[in-house]
C-alpha cells in the first residue's frame, strides 16, 4: 500500500514542522488564508496581507483561492474541514454556512478573541449570524441584500415612482409596455433556477407576505396560505408574461445582462449589478435607480435578504491567536474601507456607507444602507442548506407550472420532517 | 494441467500482483469504504453516526426523488447513446467518402470531444440563451425556454451531450473503417451489390466490435453523467434533469449525508456494474 506509506510520511513531516513551530516559540508561522476570488476594479487583498504582516512581526500569510462556485466551495470545505486535513487557518464562508460549520466542529469559538462589542458596527442581519448558542463564531467581512433595480428613466418619463406592492408593480409593467410597445421589454426579471438564489427569492416573497419558512418554535411554514399566495403569484407572473418564461432557468448574471441591455423594466438582484449598470459601456448607465423589494397583500413591508461572506477560524488551526488576529483586522475598519473601495463589494460595517469618499465613488451607497439595514437573514439554522436542498425541486416545480404551491409546500414539508426527524 | 503450465500460471500471477495491488488500493478499497458507509447514519453536522444496516436501501425504494432520478438517468442513457453511435457512425461513413480536407474535418471534429465539459456546458448555456442565443435563432427567431422548461431541459442536455461525445465514436468507427480492406468492397461491387446491401452486410458486421465498444464506454459514461447537467440546469426545472449522480452529490456534499449519498452512489455502482457485466459477455461471445 504505497499510497499510505507517503500519506504517512507527509503526515509525519507535517508533525514535524508543527513541532519545530512550538518548539521555538518565536519563529516565523504561516497562516493559510482560503477565499474566493475578489472580484471588481482591483483585488485589495494582497495589499491588506502585507500590512498585516508589517504589524505582526514573524507571521506570514498565505492566500489561496478557493473555485468560483458556491457550491464547489462549500464541497471544498465539507471535505477538507470533516476529513481534518485542511491546511487552512483562516477562512471565508458564506453567511449561510456559519450556523452549519459552527454545528459541525469546523470552527474555532472565536468568544475568547473577541470582545461582545465588536460586533456591534456591522450590520444587525450579519451580526446575528456570526453567533450561535451564545458564541462568536465568525466575523462579517462583507454583505450583501436583494434589493428592486428599476429603470429610472422609463419611470419618470410615465410619472411613477417604484412600486412598493406587487399589484402596483404589476400595473407599472403594464402601463409602460403598453405605452412603449417594444415587445422585447420584459417587465420584471428575478432568479428561477433551481438552486440557491431562487429559494433566496420565494423567501424575500414569503417575508414580503408575512409568511416564513421555519417558526421560533420549529414548525415548518407556520403560515401556508400565505406561502401558498406568493408561490401562485411567482408562477403567475409567468404565465402572464410580467416575467420572461425563462426567468425559469436564469441566475443573477443572466438576468443582470438582460436588464443591463435595457431589456426590462424592473430586476431583483444583489447590489454589485450596481457597478456594472454605470460602466461607460453600459446601455443603462444613468438610467437606473434602487428601491426596496416591493410588499405582498398580508405583509407589511418587503424585504431584501441578506447575504454576504464572514469570516472564521478552523477549529484545528495551529495557530489561533494569529488566525483571530487576522480575521479581526481584515473585519476592521480599514480593511474593509480598502475592500469597499477596490472590489466591488459592500462592507458590513455600517459607518462606510457614511464615509465621504466612498459615498463619492459610489453614490448609491446611503440607498444600499437603508435596504441592508432593514434586510432579514435566511433562517439562522445548522440546517438551512439542507432545507433549501429540499425546497428547490419543489418550488421549481411550481414555477413551471407542473405542481400546485398546495402540492409542492405539502410535499417539501415532508421531506424537511424526514430528514429532521432521522437527524434528531 | 501439466507442471509448465502450473509454473506459468504462477508466474503470471506474480507478474499481476502489482497491479492487483494497486487496484485494491485505489478502487476496491474505497468501493468497501463507501458500501461501508452506506449502512450508516452519517451527518457530521448533527453529530450523527450511527448504524443504519439497509435503512438508506429501504428508504430509497420509495423515494420518488430517487425513482425519478433513476428514470431521468436511464432516459437520458438510453437516447443520448442512441444518437451518438447512429450520428457517429454516420460521420465517420462520411469521413471516409470524402476525398479533400479529411485532415481539416478530422481535426475540427476533435474539438468537441476536446473541450473540458464544463466549457461544453458554459457553451451551450450560451447556445440555448432563451432570446440572446444561436439555437432559437437559428430556429427563425423563436423564444424555446430550452433550459427552463420541463419538456425541453432533458432533450437540451442530451443534445449537449450527443455533441460532446459523438467525436468519441465517429473516431473509433472510422479508425475500424480505414482498416476495412478495399478488396472486399471490390469483391462486393463485383457481385452486384449495391450501396445499402454493401453497409448492411460488409461494414456493419466488420464495425460489430468497435460499435460494442463503443456502446460499453458511451453507456458507462452517460449512467454517471454529471458535470453537464449539474452546470446547465442544476437538476431542474423542477428535477427534470436531476441523474442519480447529481442527487448523490447533492446528498455528499451540500447536505452532508454522507450515509444516505453513499447509498445513492452505491446503487449507480452497481447498476454500472451490472451493464458492465452484460457487454463484457456479449463482447467474449462476439470474440469467439
Amino acid at each position: 500500500m504505497p499510497s499510505t506509506w507517503i500519506a504517512l510520511a507527509l503526515g509525519c513531516l507535517l508533525v514535524a514542522t508543527g513541532c519545530s513551530d512550538r518548539a521555538d516559540g518565536r519563529g516565523p508561522i504561516t497562516l493559510v488564508f482560503k477565499h474566493a476570488k475578489i472580484l471588481g476594479p482591483s483585488d485589495p487583498v494582497p495589499g491588506l496581507l502585507r500590512e498585516f504582516e508589517a504589524s505582526h512581526p514573524g507571521v506570514k500569510v498565505v492566500a489561496e483561492a478557493l473555485t468560483w462556485s458556491s457550491d464547489e466551495q462549500h464541497q471544498f470545505y465539507a471535505v477538507n474541514l470533516e476529513g481534518g486535513n485542511a491546511g487552512i487557518d483562516v477562512l471565508m464562508l458564506d453567511v449561510i454556512w456559519v450556523p452549519e460549520f459552527a454545528r459541525a466542529g469546523w470552527l474555532l469559538d472565536l468568544t475568547p478573541f473577541v470582545s461582545p462589542a465588536e460586533l456591534a458596527p456591522h450590520f444587525p442581519a450579519a451580526a446575528e449570524v456570526a453567533v450561535l448558542d451564545g458564541r462568536v463564531w465568525a466575523l462579517p467581512w462583507f454583505m450583501n441584500v436583494g434589493l428592486l433595480y428599476y429603470r429610472k428613466d422609463l419611470l419618470d418619463k410615465h410619472g411613477l415612482a417604484p412600486a412598493s406592492t406587487y399589484a402596483e408593480l404589476l400595473r407599472q409593467v403594464a402601463l409602460i409596455r403598453s405605452a412603449e410597445g417594444d415587445p422585447h421589454l420584459d417587465g420584471f426579471l428575478w432568479q428561477g433556477k433551481q438552486y440557491e438564489g431562487m429559494v433566496v427569492n420565494a423567501l424575500e416573497g414569503f417575508w414580503a407576505n408575512g409568511a416564513r419558512v421555519l417558526a421560533n418554535d420549529g414548525a415548518i411554514f407556520p403560515e401556508p396560505e400565505r406561502a401558498e399566495e406568493v408561490l401562485a403569484f411567482m408562477r403567475e407572473v409567468i404565465a402572464s408574461g410580467v416575467s420572461p418564461a425563462w426567468v425559469t432557468a436564469a441566475d443573477e448574471e443572466l438576468t443582470r445582462r438582460a436588464f443591463q441591455d435595457g431589456r426590462a423594466i424592473f430586476l431583483r438582484n444583489w447590489p454589485y449589478a450596481m457597478d456594472l449598470f454605470g460602466q461607460p459601456d453600459s446601455p443603462v448607465r444613468g438610467k437606473v435607480g434602487i428601491a426596496s423589494l416591493p410588499r405582498h397583500a398580508h405583509g407589511t413591508r418587503g424585504a431584501g435578504s441578506t447575504g454576504g461572506a464572514h469570516l472564521g477560524v478552523y477549529r484545528h488551526t495551529r495557530h489561533p491567536e494569529a488566525a483571530a488576529a487576522l480575521v479581526r483586522f481584515l473585519a476592521g475598519e480599514a480593511a474593509q474601507r480598502a475592500m469597499a473601495a477596490g472590489a466591488a463589494l459592500t462592507p458590513s460595517r455600517m459607518d462606510l456607507y457614511r464615509d465621504p469618499d466612498l459615498v463619492r465613488d459610489h453614490p448609491s451607497f446611503p440607498a444600499i444602507y437603508a435596504l441592508a439595514l432593514a434586510g432579514r437573514p435566511r433562517p439562522v439554522t445548522p440546517y438551512y442548506l439542507m432545507i433549501s436542498t429540499m425546497l428547490q425541486p419543489e418550488f421549481s416545480a411550481v414555477l413551471v407550472g407542473i405542481k400546485t404551491p398546495r402540492a409542492a409546500l405539502l410535499e417539501a414539508r415532508q421531506h424537511i420532517e424526514h430528514l429532521l426527524r432521522t437527524v434528531r | 494441467m501439466t507442471g509448465a503450465r502450473r509454473a506459468d500460471r504462477r508466474a503470471a500471477l506474480l507478474f499481476l500482483a502489482p497491479a492487483l495491488a494497486m487496484l485494491a488500493v485505489v478502487s476496491v478499497y474505497p468501493a468497501v469504504w463507501v458500501f461501508w458507509l452506506s449502512l450508516q447514519y452519517r451527518i457530521p453536522i448533527f453529530d450523527v453516526a450511527r448504524f443504519a444496516g439497509l435503512d438508506h436501501y429501504l428508504f430509497l425504494a420509495t423515494d420518488p426523488r430517487f425513482l425519478n432520478a433513476a428514470r431521468v438517468t436511464l432516459t437520458f442513457t438510453a437516447i443520448s447513446v442512441a444518437l451518438e453511435l447512429a450520428l457517429g457512425l454516420m460521420a465517420a461513413l462520411l469521413l471516409r467518402g470524402q476525398t479533400a480536407g479529411r485532415q481539416v474535418a478530422l481535426s475540427l471534429l476533435l474539438v468537441p470531444w476536446a473541450l473540458p465539459s464544463v466549457v461544453t456546458a458554459k457553451l451551450f448555456e450560451w447556445l440555448y440563451h432563451p432570446s440572446a442565443g444561436l439555437v432559437n435563432f437559428l430556429l427563425g427567431g423563436q423564444s424555446h425556454n430550452w433550459l427552463g422548461d420541463p419538456r425541453l431541459a432533458l432533450p437540451a442536455v442530451i443534445l449537449a451531450d450527443v455533441w460532446r461525445t459523438l467525436p468519441f465514436v465517429a473516431l473509433l468507427c472510422y479508425a475500424r473503417l480505414l482498416g476495412i480492406s478495399p478488396e472486399i468492397y471490390e469483391a462486393a461491387q463485383v457481385d452486384g451489390a449495391g450501396p445499402l446491401g454493401t453497409f448492411r452486410r460488409i461494414t456493419l458486421p466488420l464495425l460489430r466490435p468497435v460499435l460494442l465498444i463503443a456502446l460499453l464506454f458511451r453507456t458507462l459514461d452517460a449512467l454517471r453523467a454529471f458535470d453537464l447537467m449539474f452546470v446547465l440546469t442544476g437538476g431542474g426545472p423542477a428535477n427534470t434533469t436531476e441523474t442519480l449522480t447529481v442527487y448523490a452529490y447533492r446528498s455528499l456534499f451540500q447536505t452532508l449525508q454522507l450515509g444516505l449519498g453513499s447509498a445513492i452512489g452505491i446503487t449507480v455502482f452497481v447498476l454500472v456494474m451490472l451493464v458492465a457485466w452484460g457487454y463484457l459477455a456479449a463482447l467474449r461471445r462476439e470474440a469467439r
